[in-house]
């Protein structure tokens, strides 16, 4: 039999229709048209008026859906992230899926008495480094909120130590125009310059607005930064389910498409072409803690319409969230809320993925559950990569071979021997040993594989230096008042 | 059978119609003031309280259960002009200066109302001397902050500080927080207490002003 080239399906997960897309799409507009928003930042405000919205009472905007469709037109289609060795590592377009940590966590596990403890810089220096050192994780984030630095400069520290230890992209949180203007110094600096940072850029700015409805001045300073500088940035607000959105699910995604269109518009006025990443975060906020889950289903739903929604109408890359539990410890709910969001975000298309390794709803970070998280998305990758249908993968030739000699057999075959790697997902740290010798290897658990695995990469795994006068020049930056 | 039932069970139910019709009929009946806030209103509250620590009841519910009393409280305003009655303690709440997020404190702002403290809420992004001028007029028993944002933070101790020099900080309890707070970092800021989410607040406020 010989078979002509056939095509891979990969599977891919679809929430929405053309119609549930339109519906949610004109109810953002709507909203924009006819409750409008608040507008803190005298800038953008000016900004807004001048090209045809309206204002009441000072700083309330009524905004025209045009201005949205003319956002969309300029905005582009495809942002490439850079590392910071100058490869292009995470062209976000297409289906293309990249998995990374988060920010900000109060606490992290330590990896030494597994206990819940403050973080400290240091932790975000494992992480960057974690990061370096695993294969599907993409991107750094600071996965934490130091406290043994100057609260004023947290985050330009924090990218400091993520600069220094890992050579990925960096997605990375600022609070004012102020740190954001020494945060992309430093970036600079790496790049060699500001034209070959602008060349190939290498970080993405984190920024959130108000749900419901309210655009902050120092948030909208680093926005219009970031369009100036043409720093890639997403632009999720906090439009959550229950607290600052409807407790369903339409219309919180209606409120936070609405708040993210916002964004967009402001970012394009400033600076037409500036690379943009759509999409808000749509979790839900429980109904008795009153704490937003990262375990939720609803999450994965949202950003899997989402996705739909990017795919049918607003054609720009989608910002996403997987891998993280409300779990307190890694355990088999971590476990089963990571995978949850990891498979189905990855399933649907989701483009920038953060917050891996995040326990306690992003409370605690934990540098185990980010390499755990490494494997399952590897695992992923498996399921979506499908089942490639040729000659060689069917394997007729093999098949009459073994079926017709006799004492044959499929492992001592060539084909076999040629095939298995490609052909099959090779855990590392998923166990399939037998009980035998899982016993003798120390009856470890998933957790206590991790936090070797962890230790191993954390104490074997070279980051390529920077040039000394770079980390000097990149510490006065820090110090500067 | 307790004889102010039909406006407890509202009060559960969250039937603001029912409760507020039957607080007006034990008002024209000449009902005990204290004892009706106490009985019908406080102590209803406190069950859904517990009842909510327990996970038994979500938060819709019991925040419709705390705006069906605020509804029957406005019927009872007089009485507390007059001084026939008294609340639990003033609380003055808001969020620190540069914090815009107020979900957290609103729900706080809640569960001690309907706790039976008397709240003013001052809205967000509160600098530290309208802290000091708002105390220094209304004379709280407790000053509650919130932060959800690190960068924040460090209007707390700016807050606290400035209750010190305006003589008044031995006068307060403060309390504190939000998502990034912690009770080590309340205790290095020299706050009296802290609480991890608004059902502790409740107890918090209680024990801090010796009501447990």
């Amino acid at each position: 039999m010989r078979l002509t080239e056939i095509p891979t399906f990969q599977p891919r997960l679809k929430v929405f229709n053309r119609d549930q897309v339109l519906a949610v799409h004109t109810a953002a507009l709507e909203i924009l048209e006819k409750t409008g928003f608040k507008m803190e930042h005298p800038g953008a405000l000016q900004m807004l008026a001048d090209a045809g919205c309206t204002v009441f009472n000072d700083d309330w905007v009524k905004m025209p859906g045009y201005l949205v469709e003319q956002a969309l037109q300029t905005a582009p289609r495809q942002i490439a992230l850079y590392d910071q060795q100058g490869n292009k590592t995470m062209p976000l377009v297409d289906g293309n899926s990249f998995y990374g940590p988060g920010s900000d966590t109060t606490f992290t596990m330590d990896l030494e008495t597994g206990q819940r403890r403050r973080t400290v810089l240091q932790d975000t220096a494992n992480f960057a480094r974690l990061v370096d050192g695993l294969d599907n994780m993409s991107f750094a984030m600071s996965m934490s909120n130091p406290e043994d630095v100057p609260i004023e400069d947290i985050y330009v520290y924090a990218f400091a130590e993520m600069v220094k230890n890992t050579n990925k992209p960096i997605v990375f949180i600022a609070d004012s125009g102020r740190d954001i203007a020494k945060i992309y110094k430093i970036a600079c600096l790496v790049a060699g310059g500001e034209e070959e940072f602008q060349r190939k850029p290498f970080i993405l700015n984190y920024s959130e607005a108000i749900s419901p409805l309210r655009f902050p001045e120092n948030v909208l300073d680093r926005l219009i930064f970031c369009a100036q500088k043409r720093i890639p940035i997403c632009f999720p607000s906090g439009s959550n389910a229950g607290g600052g959105a409807p407790v369903t699910l339409a219309g919180a995604m209606a409120l936070g498409i609405a708040e993210n269109l916002v964004g967009l518009v402001v970012h394009q006025l400033t600076n037409r072409g500036a690379p943009f990443l759509f999409g808000p975060n749509v979790s839900v906020l429980d109904m008795k803690s009153t704490v937003v889950s990262y375990g939720c289903p609803e999450w994965s739903l949202t950003q899997a319409a989402l996705a739909d929604m990017r795919d049918e109408l607003y054609g720009l890359p989608i910002w996403a969230f997987a891998g993280a539990s409300d779990a307190k410890v890694m355990d088999a709910q971590a476990g089963a809320e990571s995978m949850f969001s990891i498979i189905t975000s990855m399933l649907s298309r989701c483009n920038l993925i953060h917050d891996s390794g995040y326990l306690e709803y992003g409370g605690i970070s934990s540098l185990e559950m980010l390499t755990m998280n490494n494997e399952l998305v590897a695992m992923s990758r498996v399921f979506t990569n499908g089942i490639p249908i040729n000659s060689e993968t069917l394997a007729l030739e093999a098949i009459e071979r073994v079926g017709t000699v006799p004492g044959s057999m499929f492992l001592t075959d060539d084909h076999t021997f040629k095939n298995f790697m490609q052909a099959q997902f090779l855990p590392k740290l998923l166990d399939r040993t037998r009980y035998d010798s899982w016993m003798e290897a120390g009856a470890t658990d998933l957790y206590r594989r991790c936090n070797m695995e962890t230790k191993r990469i954390l104490a074997e795994h070279q980051v390529d230096l920077k040039p000394d006068e770079v980390l000097s020049a990149i510490d006065k930056v820090c110090k500067e008042k | 059978m307790n004889d102010f039932q039909v406006v407890a069970d509202a009060v559960h139910k969250g039937d603001i119609k029912t409760a507020v019709a039957e607080t007006q009929k034990a008002l024209d009946k000449g009902a005990d003031i204290q004892n009706f806030l106490d009985k019908a209103l406080i102590a209803t509250m406190d069950e859904v309280g517990e009842r909510f620590s327990k996970g038994i009841t979500f938060v819709p519910q019991m925040l419709r259960s705390a705006k069906t009393m605020q509804e029957c409280m406005k019927l009872l305003a007089p009485f507390f002009q007059q001084g026939t009655v008294k609340s639990k303690g003033k609380v003055l709440i808001g969020t620190v200066k540069g914090d815009l997020h107020d979900i957290g404190k609103n729900l706080v702002a809640m569960m001690l109302e309907g706790a039976g403290f008397t709240i003013t809420d001052m809205g967000v992004d509160i600098q530290p001397e309208k802290f000091v001028h708002k105390a220094q007029e209304i004379e709280p028993d407790i000053i509650a902050m919130s932060a959800l944002l690190s960068t924040t933070m460090p209007s707390m101790p700016m807050t606290i500080e400035a209750l010190d020099k305006a003589g008044i900080r031995d006068k307060v309890k403060v309390i504190i927080g939000g998502a990034p707070v912690t009770e080590k970092y309340a205790r290095e800021i020299k706050a009296d207490s802290y609480g991890s989410d608004a059902g502790a607040s409740v107890n918090l406020a209680k024990s801090l002003l010796g009501l447990n």
